[in-house]
């Protein structure tokens, strides 16, 4: 989080002033929100996840008192088979319900089949979450809160479909096309989300303009810029929606051991585990990843210590780009075969799976396989219980806020643990 | 030294900001010029949808949500608390507006007040009360500020299209109408202004009113100084016996109800609709507003000036689209505001931010 450029008078001027703004005073509290053990972060993002979980519960029981149905449902308390308590409700949606529909449509029957569609469906949002989880939590361990994955990735999503529509004309199908195809994808997406991502990091390094609004600005003009170019240049004639031609079937990746229909290849969650891999690498034993985690925990002590803030700036949006990049190769290839407007918010959802993570590029496996699931087990819930799938962006909404809030998590703790330490000291 | 240093960076940021004025006044001087001497080049044409009475009633209409925010996010940053929520009141209170009114029926009257202006209302008060859940989820848990305010944002993105469903059965909602218009007698006959400033949507009246308030309140009152000073230098408040948390919540608070006829002021002022597709009807509004009011450096009146900027690209837009011969796509028309909003702030680059802003403040005494 610095800024400068030109002559280094000036940039040392720019630097001084820089640390006496207060962007930079959001950076302690960014640093405490970093730097908790790791133990702790893990115990108050479960706890966060319970709260929402709960929040979201009460919201679900409230709406179903608006809603209209036949009959609300009845609260039945059973404890050891005896019936302790019946209250007939007058809301329409039992949360219990909602939740065990959620459990079951996330994972389906494993005990009868492991390679369910329901598991299938959940493993390919998390498939996608995962790159845009890495994403957001790449430009968070930097320092910058990129909340333009979603940007990254529409446009990484068009430019690779381009790409495989327009080569499949002279590369030859089969294997061979697959061979040289998808790289080809993967890498396209990976550069234009890359540059797309880099936009912010320049405007922030060199003009100190915050990467949040810009990002935010960025994702309206991608999704913009997509519908142009798609409905004016990509658009086949006899298509009613805004999207490109079909990609051919050997550019695609298919479901393995899954249904056919589930749209979940496994080649792609192992690429996502391999990128979160790599990405941990980069991040813990290069030089370069210890200048950007300095970055973005003590960026003075960077650079003084001769880090280049800016290129770090510019190079890790770039990263955090083309990784959301390739996240919408992968809905391209895996889900969609074509490119189409209207995508869906795996970006603003990355957001969500890093928070949760703690930005810990494996911590965001496992957020994104959670995250995978609620999403995909809402679609049951809608179904089964009427109560809209739009719930999972209230959850999203809710779990944010609460992982923001440590505070309250340690006060509960404190309260709980040792109730003499109240009103002692707030800081550890 | 870093003294001098400060100084010498904020005048050279007052003069880019002039410079970018005058080169902005200078362009659209270039414009005019153009457009009166050859009437039926581009400029001409643009000359005649920008002036067009039209145009700017529209793009009154269109700064309400714009203003409104910036206004209350002008209040919560002076203060300490940056709230990047805006957005997320904006949609919340969009929503409720119209779901109250739809609910009581947009016809109906409760007692005395039509259902809208109880909509009106009921809108309000779900946006404060969001920003109160902000203001502690910041003030008492200490929590990340720009994190807490994406959530506001994230939970209302969430909320509103889930609620539609639940009433509506589609993420927009029923029809519910506007309040209309408020005609000043006389005022608005006057030949151009008239139909312009004297004959617009209540939410239009409302911001010409707040915008000197808000101004005045900042500037000259006790309470906006405790604002300021809350948001500059809390330990000082908090010396003089100034309690800096209540500030603060007053301050959110108020982003909250400011921001709420914003969202009202949207729904049920402009669209008479709520539309809970995509990014919603708000569409980055409460966004752009925190432009605003980087742009007029935490100046309620500048503010304005750059929200109808923005509002006026957009209405100059939405006018271009409809003239024919000029084959520029919607979409790429459609960018030229945010891509705008982008240019500003990166020329614009870091205002004087206040001090404190950000930070959470723990008075001596709680320890």
């Amino acid at each position: 989080m610095s800024a400068g450029s030109g002559s280094d008078r000036s940039r040392r001027d720019t630097l001084r002033d820089h640390y006496e703004s207060a962007v930079d005073k959001v950076t302690p509290h960014l640093v405490r929100f970093a730097t908790t053990s790791p133990y702790e972060r893990l115990l108050i993002s479960v706890a966060a996840l319970a709260l929402s979980v709960v929040v979201g519960g009460l919201i679900v029981f409230g709406s179903g008192m608006v809603a209209t149905c036949q009959e609300p449902f009845t609260f039945h308390l059973v404890l050891f088979g005896n019936e302790l308590w019946t209250w007939p409700t007058t809301s329409c949606y039992d949360p219990w319900a909602v939740y065990s529909s959620l459990l079951s449509g996330a994972t389906g029957n494993l005990s009868a089949n492991i390679y369910n569609y329901e598991l299938a469906l959940t493993l390919k949002e998390s498939t996608l979450l995962i790159f845009t989880g890495l994403s957001v939590a790449v430009a968070f361990k930097a320092g910058m809160f990129n909340i333009g994955t979603q940007g990254q990735l529409v446009l990484g999503a068009l430019a690779s479909a381009i790409v495989v529509v327009t080569l499949a004309k002279v590369v030859p199908g089969g294997l061979v096309g697959t061979f040289v195809l998808i790289p080809l994808a993967v890498l396209t997406g990976a550069v234009v989300g890359g540059v797309w991502g880099a936009i912010p990091g320049a405007l922030k390094a060199y003009a100190e303009a915050n990467e949040v609004i810009t990002t935010i600005m960025l994702n309206f003009v991608a999704a913009k810029l997509a519908f142009f170019l798609t409905s004016s240049y990509f658009q086949p004639e006899n298509t009613q929606s805004v999207e490109t031609a079909e990609i051919p079937s050997y550019a695609t990746l298919n479901p393995w051991l899954f249904p056919q229909g589930s749209k979940f290849a496994i080649v792609a969650f192992l690429f996502g585990l391999v990128l979160v891999a790599a990405i941990w690498y980069v991040l813990t034993r290069t030089s370069y990843g210890y200048d950007l985690r300095t970055s973005g925990i003590q960026p003075r002590a960077a650079e003084y210590s001769g880090v280049n803030a800016d290129r770090t700036m510019v190079s890790s949006m770039a990263l955090s780009g083309a990784l959301g990049g390739i996240g919408g190769t992968i809905w391209v290839l895996m889900v969609m075969g074509r490119f189409q407007v209207g995508v869906p918010a795996f970006g603003f959802d990355g957001i969500t799976v890093s928070i949760l993570a703690g930005n810990n590029p494996i911590g965001a496996i496992f957020a994104a396989l959670l995250f995978g699931g609620l999403k995909a087990g809402s679609l049951a819930v809608q179904f089964e219980t009427g109560v809209p799938k739009q719930l999972v962006g209230v959850l999203r909404g809710l779990i944010i806020l609460f992982v923001a809030m440590p505070e309250f998590f340690r006060m509960v703790g404190r309260r709980v643990v040792d109730p003499r330490e109240l009103g002692g000291d707030h800081d550890e | 030294m870093s003294n001098t240093r400060s100084i010498r960076s904020a005048l050279n940021r007052k003069t880019l900001r002039r410079g970018l004025a005058a080169v902005a006044g200078l362009a659209a001087l270039v414009t005019i010029v153009a457009g009166l001497i050859f009437p039926g080049s581009f400029a001409g044409t643009l000359l005649g949808i920008a002036t067009k009475q039209g145009t700017i009633e529209h793009a009154l209409r269109l700064c309400v949500p714009i203003v409104f925010a910036a206004l209350g996010g002008i209040y919560a940053e002076k203060s300490g608390v940056i709230n990047i929520g805006l957005e997320g009141l904006l949609i919340i209170s969009a929503f409720t507006g119209v779901l109250v009114t739809s609910e009581l029926g947009p016809q109906s009257t409760v007692g005395p007040v039509p259902s809208i202006w109880v909509g009106f209302l009921a809108g309000i008060l779900a946006s404060t009360l969001l920003a109160l859940l902000f203001a502690v989820v910041c003030i008492e848990f200490r929590a990340d500020q720009i994190i807490a305010g994406l959530a506001v944002w994230l939970i209302a993105l969430g909320l509103a299209p889930f609620a539609a469903t639940v009433v509506y059965g589609s993420v927009n909602s029923a029809s519910v109408g506007t309040f209309g218009d408020w005609t000043v007698p006389v005022l608005a006959d006057l030949p151009y202004v008239g139909p312009i400033l004297f004959s617009a949507a209540p939410t239009v009246f409302m911001m010409l009113v707040a915008v000197p308030l808000a101004w005045y309140s900042l500037k000259y009152t006790r309470f906006g100084r405790y604002v300021r000073a809350s948001g500059e230098n809390p330990k000082a408040l908090d010396t003089v016996g100034v309690n800096v948390h209540k500030v603060r919540y007053a301050a959110v608070t108020l982003s909250g109800i400011l921001s709420g006829i914003g969202g009202v002021g949207l729904s049920l002022g402009q669209a008479g609709i709520f539309i809970g597709s995509g990014q919603t009807m708000v569409n980055g509004k409460g966004f752009i507003a925190i432009v605003a009011y980087l742009f007029g450096n935490y100046n309620p009146i500048g503010a304005f000036g750059a929200g109808l900027l923005f509002a006026g690209l957009d209405a100059i837009q939405l006018r271009l689209q409809q003239v024919p011969g000029y084959a520029v796509p919607d979409q790429l028309i459609q960018m030229i505001p945010y891509v705008t909003v982008i240019v500003v702030l990166a020329l614009v680059g870091k205002t004087r931010v206040p001090d404190a802003a950000g930070e959470h403040y723990e008075s001596g005494e709680e320890r």
